[in-house]
């Protein structure tokens, strides 16, 4: 089972983020402001603490140790908010009275400085003091002070004051997710268009997506709006396709059933003949067609692997033309990818390898290499080669050069459709041994 | 001379076969793979033609199972898909040669006559080293059970040469025979390249390099 399914859309990944993460901080900022408040006020306390010993040893001193002479009452009332008590051998002074149980037996430890006693148990005097002890003595006599405040008191206002800053805290924790949500949801509207868009795209109330996208999203539409363009044109490309495809191929159907139909006419070899023709005109459109749908032509994420697929072709060659050798020449990377689409490219390859194999004599050879992106794919053969004023009229649709030779005569014709698919440059030359030399530029 | 037709199309097989026999072939006519595979086995053709899309599977799968039990009579295909790839597929799968429907019956017959007239005088021929095994009409060379790696015409005869003897320093001179190149002065660079790439097929430690002499094959390995 898992405890933390992740959040699909953007506004809640953001929520699931900032908001622990703005609560945790909060909290954190919370303990501290506790921590720092609690020291700075024992702190304070200590001081206050510490100067009223001092006042009251001042006072002690200027009085020669006569504790009596002291001025009590109102004064020590008005001056002092703290619990105290002064000792000396013939006198204890403690106020009030009641923290004498609390005080008593820090007059007895001997130990001067910062003193904190817990729970004493006492009804009337708190349980939690926090007291500073002074000896000295003034002649003779031994005096010890102690000043001592109810940390109680104290911890309750503490306790106080962090309850308001929690509260403060929450609700600004709520803050910040308004905040939050109101930041996100803003800058989240352009894609609520985009959505729209698609919608209505969906809906087909537009074509194509117009709105402004923000940067980020900008060749995501891009790249949207040229599939849909590259679609419409495939669409309308193979429907002009099947309609000129019907068109050719009705004609000649009618004219068979025609033939077959009509039982009063006897099927001799003129009309067996004008039949075949017929079907043979069938067969080359549909061919025709069929390659032409076939060809991808550049499209994005296609890559073929050239060096298998020549290989692989290479070597059925050899074993259809056994007496001729198949060579391939090439510095290329065993892994080395094109950008052409596989398909396409074996059928410039395998046209180009066929040809070259029906016309040699000994060897075919291929050539393929790379440079700054031009890819190139030479096909050179070692057979009779083709007259220089005949090279203008290779490639062309339906042309065979020799008609001895088996073939359609489509070949060259297919390997020059594939190659301007790709804006590219098909050459023709004389090979270094009086042959045909192919050189193909994508 | 035997021949086997296997095509679903009645009409088509009826008309073939017709013609077949015309041109002195005597036809056996089967519409299914599963019967095609026990015919192919039991019976000892000449030539077999055979269509790759069958009623009860594909004919390639067939002809495979031809050939892993030596069954070695060519066979010419007829596909109705003109694609490369395909054609590649039904060489590899163990065919001499395809034929693209339509297709006119003159055609196929001279192919049948030349695929006859190769297989003439052809036994089951392969050059052994080691772990590794040439097929000489095949063009192949196979590891032990692994795949088999075709092989372009030089790609070949190189190994051909080096297996034939192995153990044995062969000079670039020597090799340099098996090349058949369109270039007028081959050079040794064009053999270390084929080296590489064979190597690549078989190991780096098989072809090994003796400076200044030459290359041999490691059986051992």
């Amino acid at each position: 089972m898992t405890v933390f399914r992740k959040p699909a859309s953007v506004k809640g990944a953001l929520l699931a983020l900032l908001l622990p993460a703005g609560i945790g901080l909060m909290a954190l900022a919370w303990l501290v402001h506790g921590l720092l408040l609690d020291r700075m006020a024992r702190e304070f306390v200590e001081s206050r603490l510490q100067d009223e010993v001092a006042f009251l040893e001042h006072q002690i001193r200027d009085s020669d140790g006569k504790l009596d002479t002291l001025q009590t009452g109102d004064y020590f009332q008005d001056v002092f908010h703290h619990a105290f008590a002064i000792y000396s051998p013939s006198r204890t002074i403690i106020s009030p009275e009641s923290w004498e149980p609390l005080l008593m037996p820090l007059v007895e430890t001997g130990r001067d400085g910062t003193l904190r006693v817990h729970g004493s148990g006492t009804a009337d005097a708190p349980s939690d003091i926090l007291a500073y002890r002074q000896s000295f003595r003034v002649g003779d006599t031994p005096i010890v002070v102690i000043v001592s405040e109810d940390l109680g008191a104290l911890k309750r206002s503490q306790a106080e004051l962090h309850a308001w800053t929690a509260i403060v805290s929450v609700l600004l924790i709520l803050l910040l997710v308004a905040v939050i949500w109101f930041g996100i949801t803003l800058s989240m509207r352009p894609v609520a268009t985009l959505k729209g868009a698609l919608k209505r795209l969906q809906d087909g109330e537009i074509s194509r997506i117009d709105v402004q996208a923000p940067e980020e999203f900008r060749p995501l539409v891009q790249q949207l709006n040229q599939l849909l363009d590259s679609l419409d044109q495939r669409l309308e490309r193979s429907r002009d396709a099947l309609a000129n495809l019907s068109h050719s191929v009705k004609t000649p159907i009618a004219a068979v059933r025609q033939i077959l139909e009509d039982e009063s006419r006897p099927l001799d070899n003129d009309l067996r003949h004008q039949m075949a023709v017929r079907l043979d005109d069938i067969d080359k459109q549909l061919e025709s067609e069929m390659r032409r749908s076939q060809f991808a032509g550049p499209q994005v994420g296609k890559s073929a692997y050239p060096l298998k697929q020549a290989r692989d072709l290479l070597w059925m060659l050899g074993r259809l033309y056994p007496d001729k050798s198949f060579e391939l020449s090439t510095s290329l990377p065993e892994e080395s990818r094109w950008p052409v689409e596989e398909h396409d490219l074996n059928e410039i390859l395998g046209n180009l390898l066929d040809n070259a194999g029906k016309w040699s004599t000994k060897c075919v050879e291929l050539t393929l290499k790379q440079d700054d992106g031009v890819i190139e794919v030479v096909v050179t053969d070692d057979g009779p080669g083709v007259e220089e004023s005949e090279m203008v009229n290779l490639g062309q649709r339906g042309l065979r050069l020799d008609q001895q030779m088996p073939g359609h005569g489509l070949g060259l014709a297919i390997v020059e459709d594939i190659v301007t698919r790709y804006s590219g440059k098909t050459r023709f030359s004389a090979g270094p041994n009086g042959g045909l030399q192919i050189v193909v530029r994508l | 001379m035997r021949l086997l037709l296997v095509e679903d199309d009645r009409l088509l097989a009826d008309g073939l076969s017709g013609q077949l026999e015309k041109a002195g072939f005597s036809v056996d006519t089967t519409y299914t793979a599963r019967e095609a595979l026990i015919l192919g086995e039991q019976e000892d053709y000449r030539v077999a033609v055979l269509d790759l899309g069958l009623p009860d599977g594909n004919g390639l799968d067939v002809l495979r199972k031809w050939r892993m039990n030596r069954v070695s009579c060519p066979v010419l295909i007829l596909t109705a898909r003109g694609d490369w790839q395909d054609k590649v597929n039904g060489l590899k799968a163990g065919a001499d040669d395809y034929l693209a429907k339509p297709f006119q019956t003159e055609e196929l017959i001279a192919r049948l006559n030349a695929i006859v007239r190769r297989s003439e005088g052809r036994v089951h021929s392969t050059v052994k080293a080691g772990r590794f095994e040439l097929d000489e009409n095949r063009q192949s060379l196979k590891l032990d059970d692994g795949p088999e790696h075709t092989l372009t015409g030089t790609e070949f005869r190189l190994l051909r040469c080096l297996m034939s003897r192995p153990g044995h320093v062969f000079s670039k001179e020597q090799l340099m025979e098996q090349l058949y190149n369109l270039n007028e002065s081959p050079s040794d660079n064009v053999i270390e390249a084929y080296i590489r790439r064979l190597r690549k097929l078989v190991g780096t430690d098989t072809i090994s390099t003796r400076r200044g002499q030459g290359y041999l094959f490691n059986d051992g390995v």
